[in-house]
């Protein structure tokens, strides 16, 4: 029965020290995205982050992920990252044990290399007023006001 | 039953201990390359990503531009940006890999186009055929439902997508061939017809559209805009006689509004609200 009990006793162990080398995680899956002050959309911006930094989970709130990234704390649309287990190395966050390969598959595929040659190869297409309509946007404070003064619902 | 137990901690506790780690090691590393099999599988049969939907829309807005000239009226623009971008964080997904964007088209045509990933464009006889804030957000709404399902991306060719993932699988190094590259280039063509096709001449079938129609209502309302905004809308088009833009392109009007008329609350909108939403729908810079 002792020996039972040391079996138990030392999964128990295996598996708490397992836990402890991983942390949750999530990388940016959008262009841009921001950490917000609270969580909901609107709030107020605590910091701006591009398409894979890296984000540390410390939990949830709804559709919104609590976080912190390059020191700032935050929350974040679930919609705007994608979440996966990354291990870390000791505790800083960085060190991700993504492999090779999926470093290499990350932006394969229709990527901006392939838009170049589409581009070239149709000069009649202006991409100019593409780029200028991905410039088209309403800050926050401004669609705040308009949602306010349409009697609107906040998101 | 207690010493099969016994047996099974012992058997663990026999592979965790440091004195056969060496055992331990290959069994971690038959497990990580068994990971690493199942992972590549399925990298080989994903989808498109959102980053590449985002590549293929701005092809899709390039080619759209292309036959419709933009409207440059700035205040008009940003008013229809500001429905819009309200509607979206109303939406199921209320970011995007390169986020919305609502552009205006010179264009009498009664028509409104989403391209994969979030540019929208409306026409300026869409414009002019709402009557208030409510039916233009009803228009925008529908637009919003269709990237929101990503129709736009499912009108490419399966075959196309196929052909793509096995260049993307085929090269191991970080940077395309020449050769790899004009493949994915004329895929990617390839994909733009496809969804200029549907987007212009075809349209999606009619259980996307009916789907989009009531997201629509749902989107519209969640944001607090009024549900028979819709209904209103395709009630007077069902009147009119249109030839082309969304007539050509969508279901049988009457068809839709019959899909819809069960969703209709009969006072969804606070009266006051509506007024104001009115007024600013009327001094909002003119489409004429």
């Amino acid at each position: 029965m002792n020996l039972f009990r040391l079996s138990i006793t030392a999964f128990l162990m295996l598996s708490v020290s397992a836990s402890a080398a991983f942390a949750e995680t999530a990388r940016v899956s959008t262009k841009e995205a921001v950490i917000r002050d609270d969580c909901r959309f609107l709030s107020p911006i605590k910091g701006r982050l591009n398409y894979g930094d890296e984000l540390e989970i410390s939990s949830r709130e709804g559709d919104w992920l609590k976080v912190r990234s390059k020191n700032i704390k935050g929350c974040i649309h679930k919609n705007a990252v994608t979440e996966k287990q990354v291990e870390l190395s000791g505790t800083s966050s960085k060190g991700s044990s993504a492999s090779g390969d999926e470093v290499a598959l990350a932006g394969k595929g229709f990527n901006p290399e392939v838009e170049r040659s589409y581009r070239s190869k149709h000069p009649e297409l202006d991409f100019r007023t593409v780029d200028s309509i991905e410039g088209y946007g309403v800050s926050d404070r401004t669609l705040e006001s308009f949602i306010s003064r349409g009697g609107l619902n906040l998101p | 039953m207690s010493s099969k137990l016994l047996a099974a901690a012992s058997l663990l506790l026999f592979l965790c201990s440091n004195a056969h780690a060496g055992l331990f090691d290959s069994v971690t590393r038959n497990l990580g390359t068994i990971t690493k099999a199942a992972k590549a599988t399925e990298k080989a049969a994903r989808p498109i990503s959102e980053e590449e939907e985002y590549y293929v829309g701005r092809a899709v807005a390039a080619r759209i531009v292309a036959t419709y000239p933009l409207l440059k009226n700035p205040g008009l623009t940003e008013y229809v940006n500001s429905i819009g971008r309200t509607l979206s964080l109303h939406s199921e997904k209320p970011y995007t890999y390169g986020g919305y964007h609502f552009a205006i088209l010179d264009s009498d045509e009664m028509n409104a186009f989403a391209c994969p990933g979030g540019i929208i464009f409306i026409t300026r006889g869409m414009l002019r055929a709402a009557e208030n804030e409510e039916e233009l957000a009803a228009v925008l709404a529908h637009e919003i439902a269709h990237i929101n399902n990503r129709d736009g991306i499912s009108s490419i060719k399966s075959s196309r997508w196929t052909e793509a993932l096995t260049v993307i699988g085929s090269s191991a190094a970080k940077q395309y061939s020449s050769r790899e590259v004009a493949q994915l280039v004329g895929i990617f063509e390839g994909s733009i017809d496809d969804i200029v096709k549907t987007l212009v001449v075809n349209g999606y079938s009619k259980s996307q559209e009916y789907a989009a129609d009531k997201a629509s209502i749902a989107i519209a309302q969640k944001a607090g805009y009024s549900s028979s905004a819709l209904y209103d809308l395709l009630g007077r088009m069902a009147g009119r006689s249109t030839e082309g833009g969304i007539t050509k392109t969508h279901p049988d009007t009457s068809d839709r509004i019959d899909n819809i008329k069960d969703l209709i609350k009969s006072r969804s909108a606070d009266p006051s609200s509506l007024s104001r939403r009115t007024d600013r729908f009327r001094s909002a810079p003119t489409t004429r």
